[in-house]
C-alpha cells in the first residue's frame, strides 16, 4: 500500500512511521524546509537547546512519554521553587509560590464557575454535552460578563486562557474552552507544573523528537514540498506538490484546520475543517538568555505575571547546569499588538519589561523571539481556536475521512486537544484508519 | 447563610474532600499535603465566603490549612 502524509509535525510522523512499521510505501511532504512543525528548537548556547514551540509535559501525556523513551531521549523537571513576581497596574511585587496578589475568594469563584462548566462538558464527543448549541454560540468573553464575578477576577481570566489556550476571550466560544480544559486533564492538571501539565520538558528541546522519527524514515521524508492538491478516483489518489505528482492508495492530511481547507480537493472538496470564526491562537515566545539562572540568587523562581505586557508570563526554562533562560509568552490580544511592531520595538518593550519586573538581574545577553503568527505554515498556536458555532459544525466530522484521504493533527484529537500528546494520539488513530479502510 | 460560629469540623473536611476529589481527608489534614495547590485554595476561600459570609486570605489559610485549624478561625472570625 503507497500512502502519502501531509505535514512532517508530529501528528504526520507518527502516523507515517506507525504505517512504515506495517509495511507501507510511506512518503511524507513538508512544506517547509525543516520538520517539527509547532516544535522547534532554539539554541540558547552552543550545545544548549530552548523551546521556540512546544515545550511542557505531564504524566499523563503517555504517548509523549513512550515516545521518549522509544527515541531515546530524557525529561528535565521545571522548577517552580523561590518568589514569583507580579504586576497588576501598581508596580511589580513579590509573593510565595505561584499565587497572585489579587482578591483570592474572587478568583475561587471564577475557578468555582470554570470547574461547574468543565465538569458538564462531553469530552469525547463536545457537541453532544447538554445546552451545546447555546454554550457554542457564546464567547468565553461574553460568559464572563454574565457570571458578574469581582473585577480581580476580570484582570485575572484574559490572563489565565492566554497562558492555557493562547487565547483571547474573545476568540473562543464557552463550548471550546470548557471542553480544552477539560481535554487537557482539567483546570487544576493544565495549571499545574509539578504533578501537572507542565512538569516537565524534554532535554535537549522537543523538536528532537520529530528530528528523530524523521531520520528514522529516512528519505521517505521530503521537505519543501507543499501540497498544493488532492485528486482522488476510484483508483487511487494523485497528490500535486510545488514540485512533482506523487501517487497514492490513501493520503493523510496532518494539518492545522485552516491549511487543511487551504489544499484544492477534486473532484469533491470535503466538509470544510475551518470557519471564519475558527481564530489562530496567538501565541510568540522570547527566550532571554543569562549566563546563568541569575534569578534563583535572589531567591526568585523566574515565574512572573503581567496584565501590562508585552510578557504575560515567564518561566524559567534553563537547561540544567547551563545558561540561564527565561521563557516569556506574549499570547491572545497581546500578541497581536506585539507582531505588528518592528524588531527593534518589540526588543525594546520586552527589555523594558524584564527590568521592571526583575530590577535585580542584569540585561539579558541574548533576546530569541519566536513569532508563530507569522508563520504561514502554523497558523494557529498553540492550537487552533474554536470559535462560536465551530464545535457544532466542525466537531462530529473531525475524524472522518474523506474518501482516500484520511485527517490527523492535534486538533482532530479529542484528547488533550491542542497539545503534543493529542497530535501523536490522532497520528496513530489516522495510521490505524488507513490499515482498517 | 448560617453564621460563622455554627461552622463545625465535619463542614470543613466534606469541603476539603470536595475540592481535593478525595475522601482522605481527616480533621488534622493539611490542605496542601493532601494535594491542595493555590488554586484549589481560591475555591476554599471562595466557599467560605459563600457559606459564613466569612472573607479569608491566602495567608491565613496557609497558617490554618487543616480542616479543624480553619473551622477554628471561622469560628472567631473576624477573630
Ligand atoms: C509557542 C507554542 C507553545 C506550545 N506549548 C506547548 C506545550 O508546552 N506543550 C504541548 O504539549 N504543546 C504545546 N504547543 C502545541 C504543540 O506544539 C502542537 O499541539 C503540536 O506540535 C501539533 O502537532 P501537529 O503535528 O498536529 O501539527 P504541526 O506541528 O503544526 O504540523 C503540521 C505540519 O504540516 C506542515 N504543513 C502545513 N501545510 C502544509 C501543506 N500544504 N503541505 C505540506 N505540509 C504542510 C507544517 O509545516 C507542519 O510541519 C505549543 C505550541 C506553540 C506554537
Amino acid at each position: 500500500m503507497r500512502i502519502v502524509v501531509v505535514g512532517a509535525g508530529l501528528a504526520g510522523l507518527t502516523a507515517a512511521t506507525d504505517l512504515a512499521a506495517d509495511g507501507a510505501e510511506v512518503t511524507v511532504l513538508e512544506a517547509r524546509n525543516r520538520v517539527g512543525g509547532r516544535t522547534r528548537g532554539v539554541e540558547v548556547a552552543p550545545g544548549q537547546w530552548a523551546d521556540g514551540g512546544a515545550a511542557y509535559l505531564g504524566h499523563r501525556h503517555t504517548e509523549l512519554g513512550s515516545l521518549i523513551r522509544r527515541l531515546g531521549l530524557a525529561t528535565v523537571a521545571t522548577t517552580m521553587t523561590g518568589r514569583s513576581r507580579f504586576s497588576f497596574g501598581d508596580g511589580p511585587q513579590s509573593t510565595d509560590g505561584r499565587f497572585p496578589p489579587l482578591n483570592a475568594t474572587a478568583l475561587g469563584d471564577l475557578f468555582d464557575r470554570l470547574y461547574e462548566l468543565t465538569a458538564a462538558v462531553r469530552p469525547d464527543a463536545p457537541w453532544l454535552t447538554p445546552d451545546a448549541a447555546r454554550l457554542d454560540r457564546q464567547t468565553a468573553a461574553g460568559w464572563l460578563d454574565g457570571t458578574g464575578v469581582h473585577d480581580d477576577a476580570r484582570r485575572f481570566f484574559p490572563l489565565f486562557l492566554g497562558e492555557m489556550m493562547a487565547a483571547d476571550p474573545a476568540d473562543v466560544s464557552v463550548l471550546h474552552m470548557a471542553f480544552y480544559l477539560r481535554s487537557g486533564g482539567g483546570i487544576r492538571y493544565l495549571n499545574a507544573f509539578a504533578g501537572g501539565a507542565q512538569a516537565a520538558r524534554v532535554y535537549g528541546g522537543a523538536h528532537q523528537l520529530c528530528d528523530l522519527l524523521a531520520a528514522k524514515l529516512g528519505d521517505r521524508v521530503r521537505l519543501a514540498e507543499p501540497v498544493r492538491w488532492i485528486d482522488q478516483d476510484g483508483t487511487g489518489v494523485s497528490v500535486r506538490t510545488d514540485r512533482a505528482y506523487h501517487q497514492a492508495d490513501a493520503v493523510v492530511v496532518a494539518v492545522p484546520p485552516v491549511l487543511a481547507d487551504a489544499i484544492e480537493f477534486d473532484p469533491v472538496r470535503p466538509a470544510r475543517r475551518a470557519t471564519a470564526a475558527t481564530g489562530r491562537g496567538c501565541a510568540i515566545k522570547v527566550q532571554l538568555v543569562y549566563p546563568a539562572p541569575l534569578w534563583r540568587d535572589h531567591g526568585l523562581s523566574g515565574w512572573s505575571v503581567s496584565a501590562d505586557g508585552p510578557l504575560q508570563s515567564t518561566v524559567d526554562d534553563s537547561p540544567p547546569g547551563g545558561a540561564g533562560v527565561l521563557t516569556g509568552f506574549v499570547t491572545g490580544r497581546q500578541a497581536r499588538t506585539f507582531a505588528r511592531l518592528d524588531d527593534k520595538s518589540r526588543r525594546a518593550a520586552v527589555r523594558a519589561q524584564i527590568q521592571r519586573l526583575f530590577p535585580g538581574l542584569p540585561a539579558p545577553g541574548r533576546l530569541v523571539i519566536t513569532d508563530w503568527l507569522s508563520e504561514p505554515y502554523s497558523r494557529g498556536c498553540y492550537a487552533a481556536l474554536f470559535g462560536p458555532g465551530d464545535w457544532l459544525a466542525l466537531g462530529p466530522r473531525l475524524t472522518v475521512p474523506h474518501g482516500r484521504v484520511h485527517w490527523a493533527g492535534t486538533e482532530t484529537s479529542t484528547e488533550f486537544f491542542g497539545l503534543m500528546e493529542g497530535a501523536i494520539r490522532s497520528g496513530h488513530r489516522a495510521a490505524q484508519q488507513v490499515a482498517a479502510a | 447563610m448560617p453564621a460563622p460560629s455554627t461552622v463545625t469540623v465535619d463542614d470543613m473536611v466534606g469541603l476539603f474532600q470536595r475540592i481535593l476529589e478525595t475522601d482522605g481527608v481527616g480533621p488534622d489534614s493539611d490542605f496542601f499535603d493532601q494535594g491542595g495547590d493555590s488554586l484549589l485554595a481560591t475555591r476554599v476561600l471562595s466557599a467560605v465566603a459563600r457559606q459564613y459570609d466569612v472573607e479569608l486570605t491566602f495567608i491565613q489559610l496557609i497558617d490554618a490549612a487543616s480542616p479543624a485549624a480553619l473551622t477554628k478561625l471561622i469560628k472567631n472570625f473576624p477573630g
